[in-house]
């Protein structure tokens, strides 16, 4: 049952499926209670913030994201996940006003982007390591019972098209060929 | 086992060979100093001596890769590299805050070190400012990585190199050679596991096929994704070291292999596997290895 919750996988541990709070580390040793629905580290600013978009809105019980921990250099994850939430994505892909060095979300549609931007709402503890401070900004989120946001929401992962089409000036891939004894060339050359 | 049609590139840095046919040259291994806690220059001294002993014993060339992770890092760093890197030795340095990159281009120009620095590394994300920065202090090679986070499929690799995807201006290759430099490396981007992290290996001969340029990528970066390793009490260092060997056979160029402890295992069994592609690339593609290579100095 639990497998149908966070269906994109990840490095995370699950504790209380109903539970209001997710938890999101960047650089911090630190454990939350099992009262926490989920919680894993984040590193990248573009396929570590789908993962937790992902996972986050196929349990409509979590109303809350705690970001703490120190951010991650160069990435800026922490504050590029909150820019998401805060202003989801431009027409290229791109987090409005995110800070990280690549902060593109691709591989999940803008449906889904918007209803994580509904469901959940950020704590910013970033740069916050004391861990009393986060204990209590979770409880204090715990406290709220918001309730379920309604049904869960399945992100569907967006799969590149496959091409075998040498007319395809992308698709380079499918235009190497590799005879018996390894010798490779480009097809059609 | 591969060998090319393309005419493969073979760039020279301080006296470093790499890339060629498959068979050739042997794998360049980058090994990496600094990625955690305050810069430690005498324990970094004595991983640096044991790897350019290992690189002597096999033959495959060492590159101290120097992971900068903060500006307050920069001044010992560069010190260290200045003062205690043999003096004709390359070496990379592995930056993702763009301001340190940028800190750490002008601080290489004023110590007189571009033609050593292998710049790693060029990406989507690169901003203005880092432009400008290559611009004016350009180092003499650079490693481009052809991540892709819309498509991480060979495919979508190339597309970032070619023409950027929709995430640069131009292709990152015409971005590398607008800011004026010259030899450039493809990283393949490793990825985690569940995302596709076998397209970087997939990606080497595609890659090398299409440019003719020295390939290679980080696929050590999966092992310590692989969550699931640490349930096997004792083994993530060989699984880690042995990820290497997938990049040779693939007919890739370099591995950056990750912490530098580990050379004590990756320089062997690269080594190893550089053997044996070279025996079949002689054999079957007529394909000499040069005289440091490991089957020269290893094989009896």
């Amino acid at each position: 049952m639990e497998n149908k919750y966070y269906p994109w996988g990840g490095e995370f541990t699950r504790c209380t499926s109903n539970s209001c709070v997710a938890v999101v580390l960047l650089n911090i040793e630190y454990m939350p209670s099992d009262k926490v629905a989920i919680y894993g580290p984040l590193k990248t600013e573009n396929i570590g913030i789908e993962k937790i978009v992902a996972n986050v809105i196929s349990n409509p019980n979590i109303r809350y994201l705690v970001v703490c921990g120190e951010e991650i250099r160069g990435h800026r994850s922490g504050m590029s996940l909150i820019a998401l939430n805060k202003n989801g994505i431009d027409d290229q892909h791109r987090i409005i006003d995110a800070p990280g060095a690549i902060p593109y979300i691709e591989n999940i549609n803008s449906e889904a982007i918007e209803r994580f931007r509904s469901q959940v709402k950020t704590i910013n503890l970033i740069d916050e390591k004391d861990k009393n401070k986060i204990d209590i900004a979770i409880d204090k989120c715990i406290k709220e019972k918001p309730g379920s946001f309604g049904k869960p929401y399945i992100a569907i992962r967006i799969v590149p098209e496959a091409t075998t089409n040498l007319e395809d000036q992308r698709a380079l891939h499918s235009k190497i060929v590799v005879d018996y004894m390894g010798k490779i060339e480009k097809r059609g050359e | 086992m591969f060998s090319f049609t393309k005419e493969q590139e073979v760039l020279e840095i301080s006296g470093i060979k790499i890339g060629g046919q498959p068979g050739m040259y042997p794998t360049v291994l980058f090994g990496g100093l600094f990625f955690k806690g305050e810069p430690e220059p005498i324990k970094a001294k004595g991983y640096l001596h044991k790897m350019l002993d290992l690189s002597k014993k096999t033959g495959n060339p060492g590159i101290p890769d120097f992971f900068i992770r903060k500006e307050e890092y920069i001044a010992p760093i560069i010190d260290f590299i200045e003062v205690d890197l043999p003096k004709n030795l390359p070496f990379s340095v592995d930056i993702t805050d763009p301001s340190v990159k940028v800190q750490v281009l002008e601080s290489l120009h004023d110590k007189k070190l571009l033609s050593r620095t292998i710049y790693n590394s060029i990406h989507v994300g690169i901003t203005d400012e880092e432009t400008d920065a290559l611009k004016k202090y350009t180092p003499e090679m650079a490693i481009v990585v052809s991540f892709n986070p819309k498509d991480k499929s060979p495919d979508g690799k190339i597309e970032v190199l070619e023409n950027g995807a929709h995430l640069t201006s131009s292709g990152l290759l015409d971005i590398s050679k607008n800011v004026g430099i010259k030899k450039i490396l493809i990283d393949t981007a490793a990825l985690a596991p569940g995302d596709n992290s076998g397209a970087s290996i997939a990606a080497i001969p595609v890659i090398k096929e299409e440019y003719g340029l020295p390939t290679g990528c980080a696929i050590h970066n999966v092992v310590e994704k692989s969550k699931w390793l640490d349930d096997f009490e004792g083994v993530r260092k060989t699984v880690d070291a042995s990820s290497n060997v997938n990049i040779p056979l693939f007919g890739g160029d370099f591995a950056i292999f990750g912490p530098v402890g580990n050379a004590d295992i990756v320089f062997p069994i690269v080594a190893w596997q550089d053997i044996l592609v070279s025996e079949y690339t002689e054999n079957y593609f007529g394909i000499s290895p040069v005289d440091f290579h490991p089957r020269r100095k290893l094989l009896k």
